[in-house]
């Protein structure tokens, strides 16, 4: 995984393990037989795909029957938020998402709008954390599913999760609690017990995986209406023909994001708090880690507030001294609202648009995290003097 | 300004650490007088193959109990367990200094967490129950019980105390070096440990009755092998992975190993197709499976076949039809399913995931060349007049020769 530049944009992307590559070569090659088929070349790719099955299941707390392979994780995201009201709507039409979803979220439980549904927004408190209280006074009997992600994609934060679904359970015994934990899969554990959640959307070109590779676990036979129709595939939840070398990639870069996950912590959290320590060393910048200390946040992101150049201009600044951060989520930087997540926290339009983002992977080493630093002050004393 | 903070981990549960073990409760394996030492020592052992992908474990025997000490993802590995023949119930539990007060502490976020699951606005009935392996402790059961109760209730205003029949029952095990704490009972399969009563070998069709006829063959304590017959090309290998796939699902439970024998089929069905009368085909077939399972039963150590045969349950399936298969060799056969309706079968292939798998339409070697009206009171001699015709021993040596052997990763 060497490259030219120092990537710290791992949040949007990251690089593929070359043992995911090697995994999935076969399938792009030889191996090119459709699940479905019956004969010898078929059965084969049927078996790849039932690996990864059982590697996903594994890296997730689930059984391999519960894995339902999806585009990604803004499809796996959609088919639970859709799939799992609709599948509900006879116990009520009431949804919660949380304050600081991604949009294939919020968006998704805002289409529901049309369908007669009630959507509804959870808060955060003064601190910035998930407030528990308004969630309790949310829920009511007819409220059929709560989503919430775990890891926030554009601060990090990690979310209570397990505090939301026991108060699902206690207060609308027909909801489904859906856990979007594409940023924090392979950054804390991901798992259905654990949580205490009916699914879980993960994206497989998050953890050094391809990306059009995804899955939704789901807790056991939980009703769920599929998005697309067609011949039947993985038990009719979301059918077409299984795109088998991503799933094969899915498969390996799930186990692999599992097994190192405490590894990975650790080296990711050295290369934050590098990044942190020479960020404070930056007058009038500082850290965004809303809810802390009591909400903890994840070792992959650390977004930053440095004031007095827009962040677009020190991003690019950094990418010509080899650097790539990011200026925002790149999944809607090209629109230049202040997202709804960075307004939930209380960021003002002003400190939003001076914001970098940096984000970590287990390829991130130190000394990337020190070059980075090295390049940010230049960058900073840079702007700086030209203001002068 | 905010600093970065150092936070020693990442958790999705800041109020609540995740649990520190697993107390393991077993049944039956309790009763069993001298053999008990041995069972223990197998239970351990399956416990830890069964989870060895999810985490390492420690296995400590405790006093009629098991504590599991996962380095990590102790949920995971809990959720597992419920899948470990000879396990009654488990617990995560928290773990505490073996004092009152530290105790009392530990415990009210445990319960905090639980309470937050039930109904709110009413009351929930509760009680403690201790269980002390630390008789020097300086609290007795009862005392602690009441010591807990007193120190934690008053924060949640929700609890009543109810001795019989509680909603929540935090129970505290007390032992010289650490206590824990624990309010969840997630319920095991029971039966005895798998291996424990030795070994067998189940005749796997495609169907929805042999995968349930090994489960409950495991469930007492057998450690089982799998053999099945294909018939390619006459049926394809689609009809195999089925049968791969409902073995893999079968061998979770009796980690860490598995095995699946498959057996070319195709010479000896020709064979009978050409030479025996049409009516007695199904029966020749099984009655070669038969000798062939008990061949590769003996070579392998296994000391029984395990079949999903039923009374009845098809037209041929008389008692006279399974004389004469049984005749054929000389094996001992166990039939767990005898006295099981259909839908008695049906209800534990949906409870152990084979019955989705089970019954997806695939051909299998029993539908090739399948008699229009099979006999249906066979008579052994008329079996045996029928291979007479038949080289029933190089038949059986070039089937023996061509079996495949697979070894099963489970689910994977």
């Amino acid at each position: 995984m060497t490259a030219p530049f120092i990537y710290l944009d791992n949040a949007a992307t990251t690089p593929v393990d070359p043992e995911v590559r090697e995994a999935m070569r076969p399938f792009l090659d030889a191996e090119f037989g459709n699940p479905s088929s019956r004969h010898r070349v078929g059965q084969r790719a049927a078996e790849a795909v039932d690996r990864a099955r059982a590697e996903v299941a594994r890296a997730t707390g689930a059984k391999a029957a519960d894995v339902v392979f999806t585009s990604g994780g803004t499809e796996a995201n959609n088919l639970a938020v859709l799939g799992s009201a609709r599948a509900r709507r006879k116990h009520g039409r009431h949804v919660l998402v949380g304050p600081t979803e991604h949009p294939c979220v919020r968006e998704s439980a805002q289409a529901l709008v049309e369908e007669g549904f009630e959507v509804e927004t959870l808060r955060l408190d003064s601190s910035g954390a998930l407030d528990l209280a308004h969630l309790a006074a949310a829920l009511r009997p007819d409220t059929v599913l709560v989503g919430l992600l775990l890891v926030q994609n554009e601060f990090g934060s990690v979310q209570p999760v397990r505090e939301v679904s026991a108060r699902v359970r206690a207060r609308s015994p027909h909801a489904a609690v859906h856990v979007d934990a594409v940023q924090a899969f392979g950054k804390v554990e991901v798992s259905l017990r654990s949580l205490g959640a009916d699914s879980i959307a993960i994206s497989a070109h998050k953890v050094h995986g391809p990306k059009g590779s995804g899955a939704l676990v789901v807790n056991g036979a939980i009703p769920l209406r599929p998005l697309v129709f067609g011949g039947g595939q993985q038990g009719g939840r979301r059918p077409g023909t299984e795109g088998v070398a991503g799933i094969v990639g899915l498969g390996v870069s799930a186990r692999l994001a599992e097994e190192r996950r405490e590894s990975a912590c650790a080296s990711m959290r050295r290369c934050r708090d590098i990044v942190a320590a020479g960020i404070a060393r930056i007058p009038g910048a500082r850290v965004l880690e809303p809810g802390a200390p009591a909400q903890p946040v994840s070792p992959a992101i650390l977004a930053v507030v440095i004031p007095g150049a827009p962040s677009e201009v020190r991003m690019n600044h950094l990418e010509e001294l080899g650097v790539i951060v990011s200026a925002g989520s790149a999944c809607h930087s090209k629109t230049s609202q202040v997202s709804p997540s960075l307004v939930a926290i209380g960021l003002s339009a002003a400190d939003a648009r001076c914001m970098l983002r940096f984000s970590f992977s287990r390829a991130t080493t130190e000394s990337d995290a020190s070059t980075a630093v090295s390049a940010l002050e230049a960058v900073c004393s840079k702007l700086e003097s030209a203001r002068k | 300004m905010q600093q970065a903070r150092e936070r020693a981990q990442v958790s999705g549960t800041p109020a609540l650490p995740p649990p520190e073990i697993v107390l393991v409760r077993y049944g039956e394996l309790a009763l069993k007088g001298g053999n008990r030492r041995q069972f223990e020592d197998r239970l351990a052992q399956n416990i830890r193959d069964a989870t060895a992908r999810i985490s390492g474990v420690r296995v400590e025997r405790r006093r009629g109990r098991l504590a599991v000490f996962p380095e990590r993802r102790t949920e995971d590995v809990a959720f597992r367990l419920q899948e470990v023949f000879g396990i009654k119930s488990v617990s995560p539990a928290w773990g505490s200094p073996s004092e009152p007060d530290a105790i009392a502490r530990c415990a009210q976020p445990v319960l905090v967490d639980a309470l937050a699951a039930l109904p709110p606005d009413r009351e929930v009935t509760f009680r403690v129950h201790t269980s002390r392996g630390d008789k020097l402790f300086p609290l007795n059961s009862i005392e602690l019980d009441r010591y807990v109760a007193e120190k934690i209730m008053p924060g949640l205003g929700r609890l009543r105390v109810r001795l019989d029949d509680p909603e929540l029952a935090l129970g505290i095990d007390v032992r010289a070096e650490r206590s824990y704490v624990f309010v969840r009972r997630l319920p095991g399969p029971g039966g005895l440990p798998v291996g424990t009563l030795g070994r067998a070998l189940c005749l796997l069709s495609g169907g929805i009755d042999s995968p349930v006829a090994a489960w409950m063959s495991m469930k007492r304590g057998l450690h089982v092998g799998f053999i099945t017959f294909h018939s390619y090309p006459f049926v394809g290998d689609a009809s195999k992975r089925k049968v791969v796939e409902v073995a893999r699902l079968l061998a979770r439970w009796q980690q860490p190993e598995s095995r699946l024998f498959v057996v070319p089929f195709t010479e000896i069905q020709t064979a009978i197709r050409d030479a025996a009368p049409e009516s007695y085909r199904t029966v020749l077939y099984r009655r070669f499976m038969q000798r062939i399972a008990a061949r590769v039963a003996a070579e392998n150590r296994l000391a029984a076949l395990i079949t999903g045969e039923s009374l009845g349950q098809v037209a041929s399936q008389t008692l006279e039809n399974i004389a004469c298969i049984e005749a054929a060799a000389d094996a001992q056969v166990l039939r767990p399913l005898i006295g099981f309706d259909k839908e008695d079968t049906v209800a534990v292939a949906r409870r152990i995931g084979t019955f989705d798998v089970s019954s997806r339409q695939e051909p299998d070697c029993c539908s090739v060349f399948m008699p229009e009206r099979p006999v249906l009171r066979g008579k052994i001699e008329a079996c045996e007049a029928a291979e007479a015709g038949l080289d029933l021993a190089g038949l059986i040596d070039r089937a023996c020769a061509g079996i495949e052997t697979i070894e099963l990763d489970p689910e994977a």
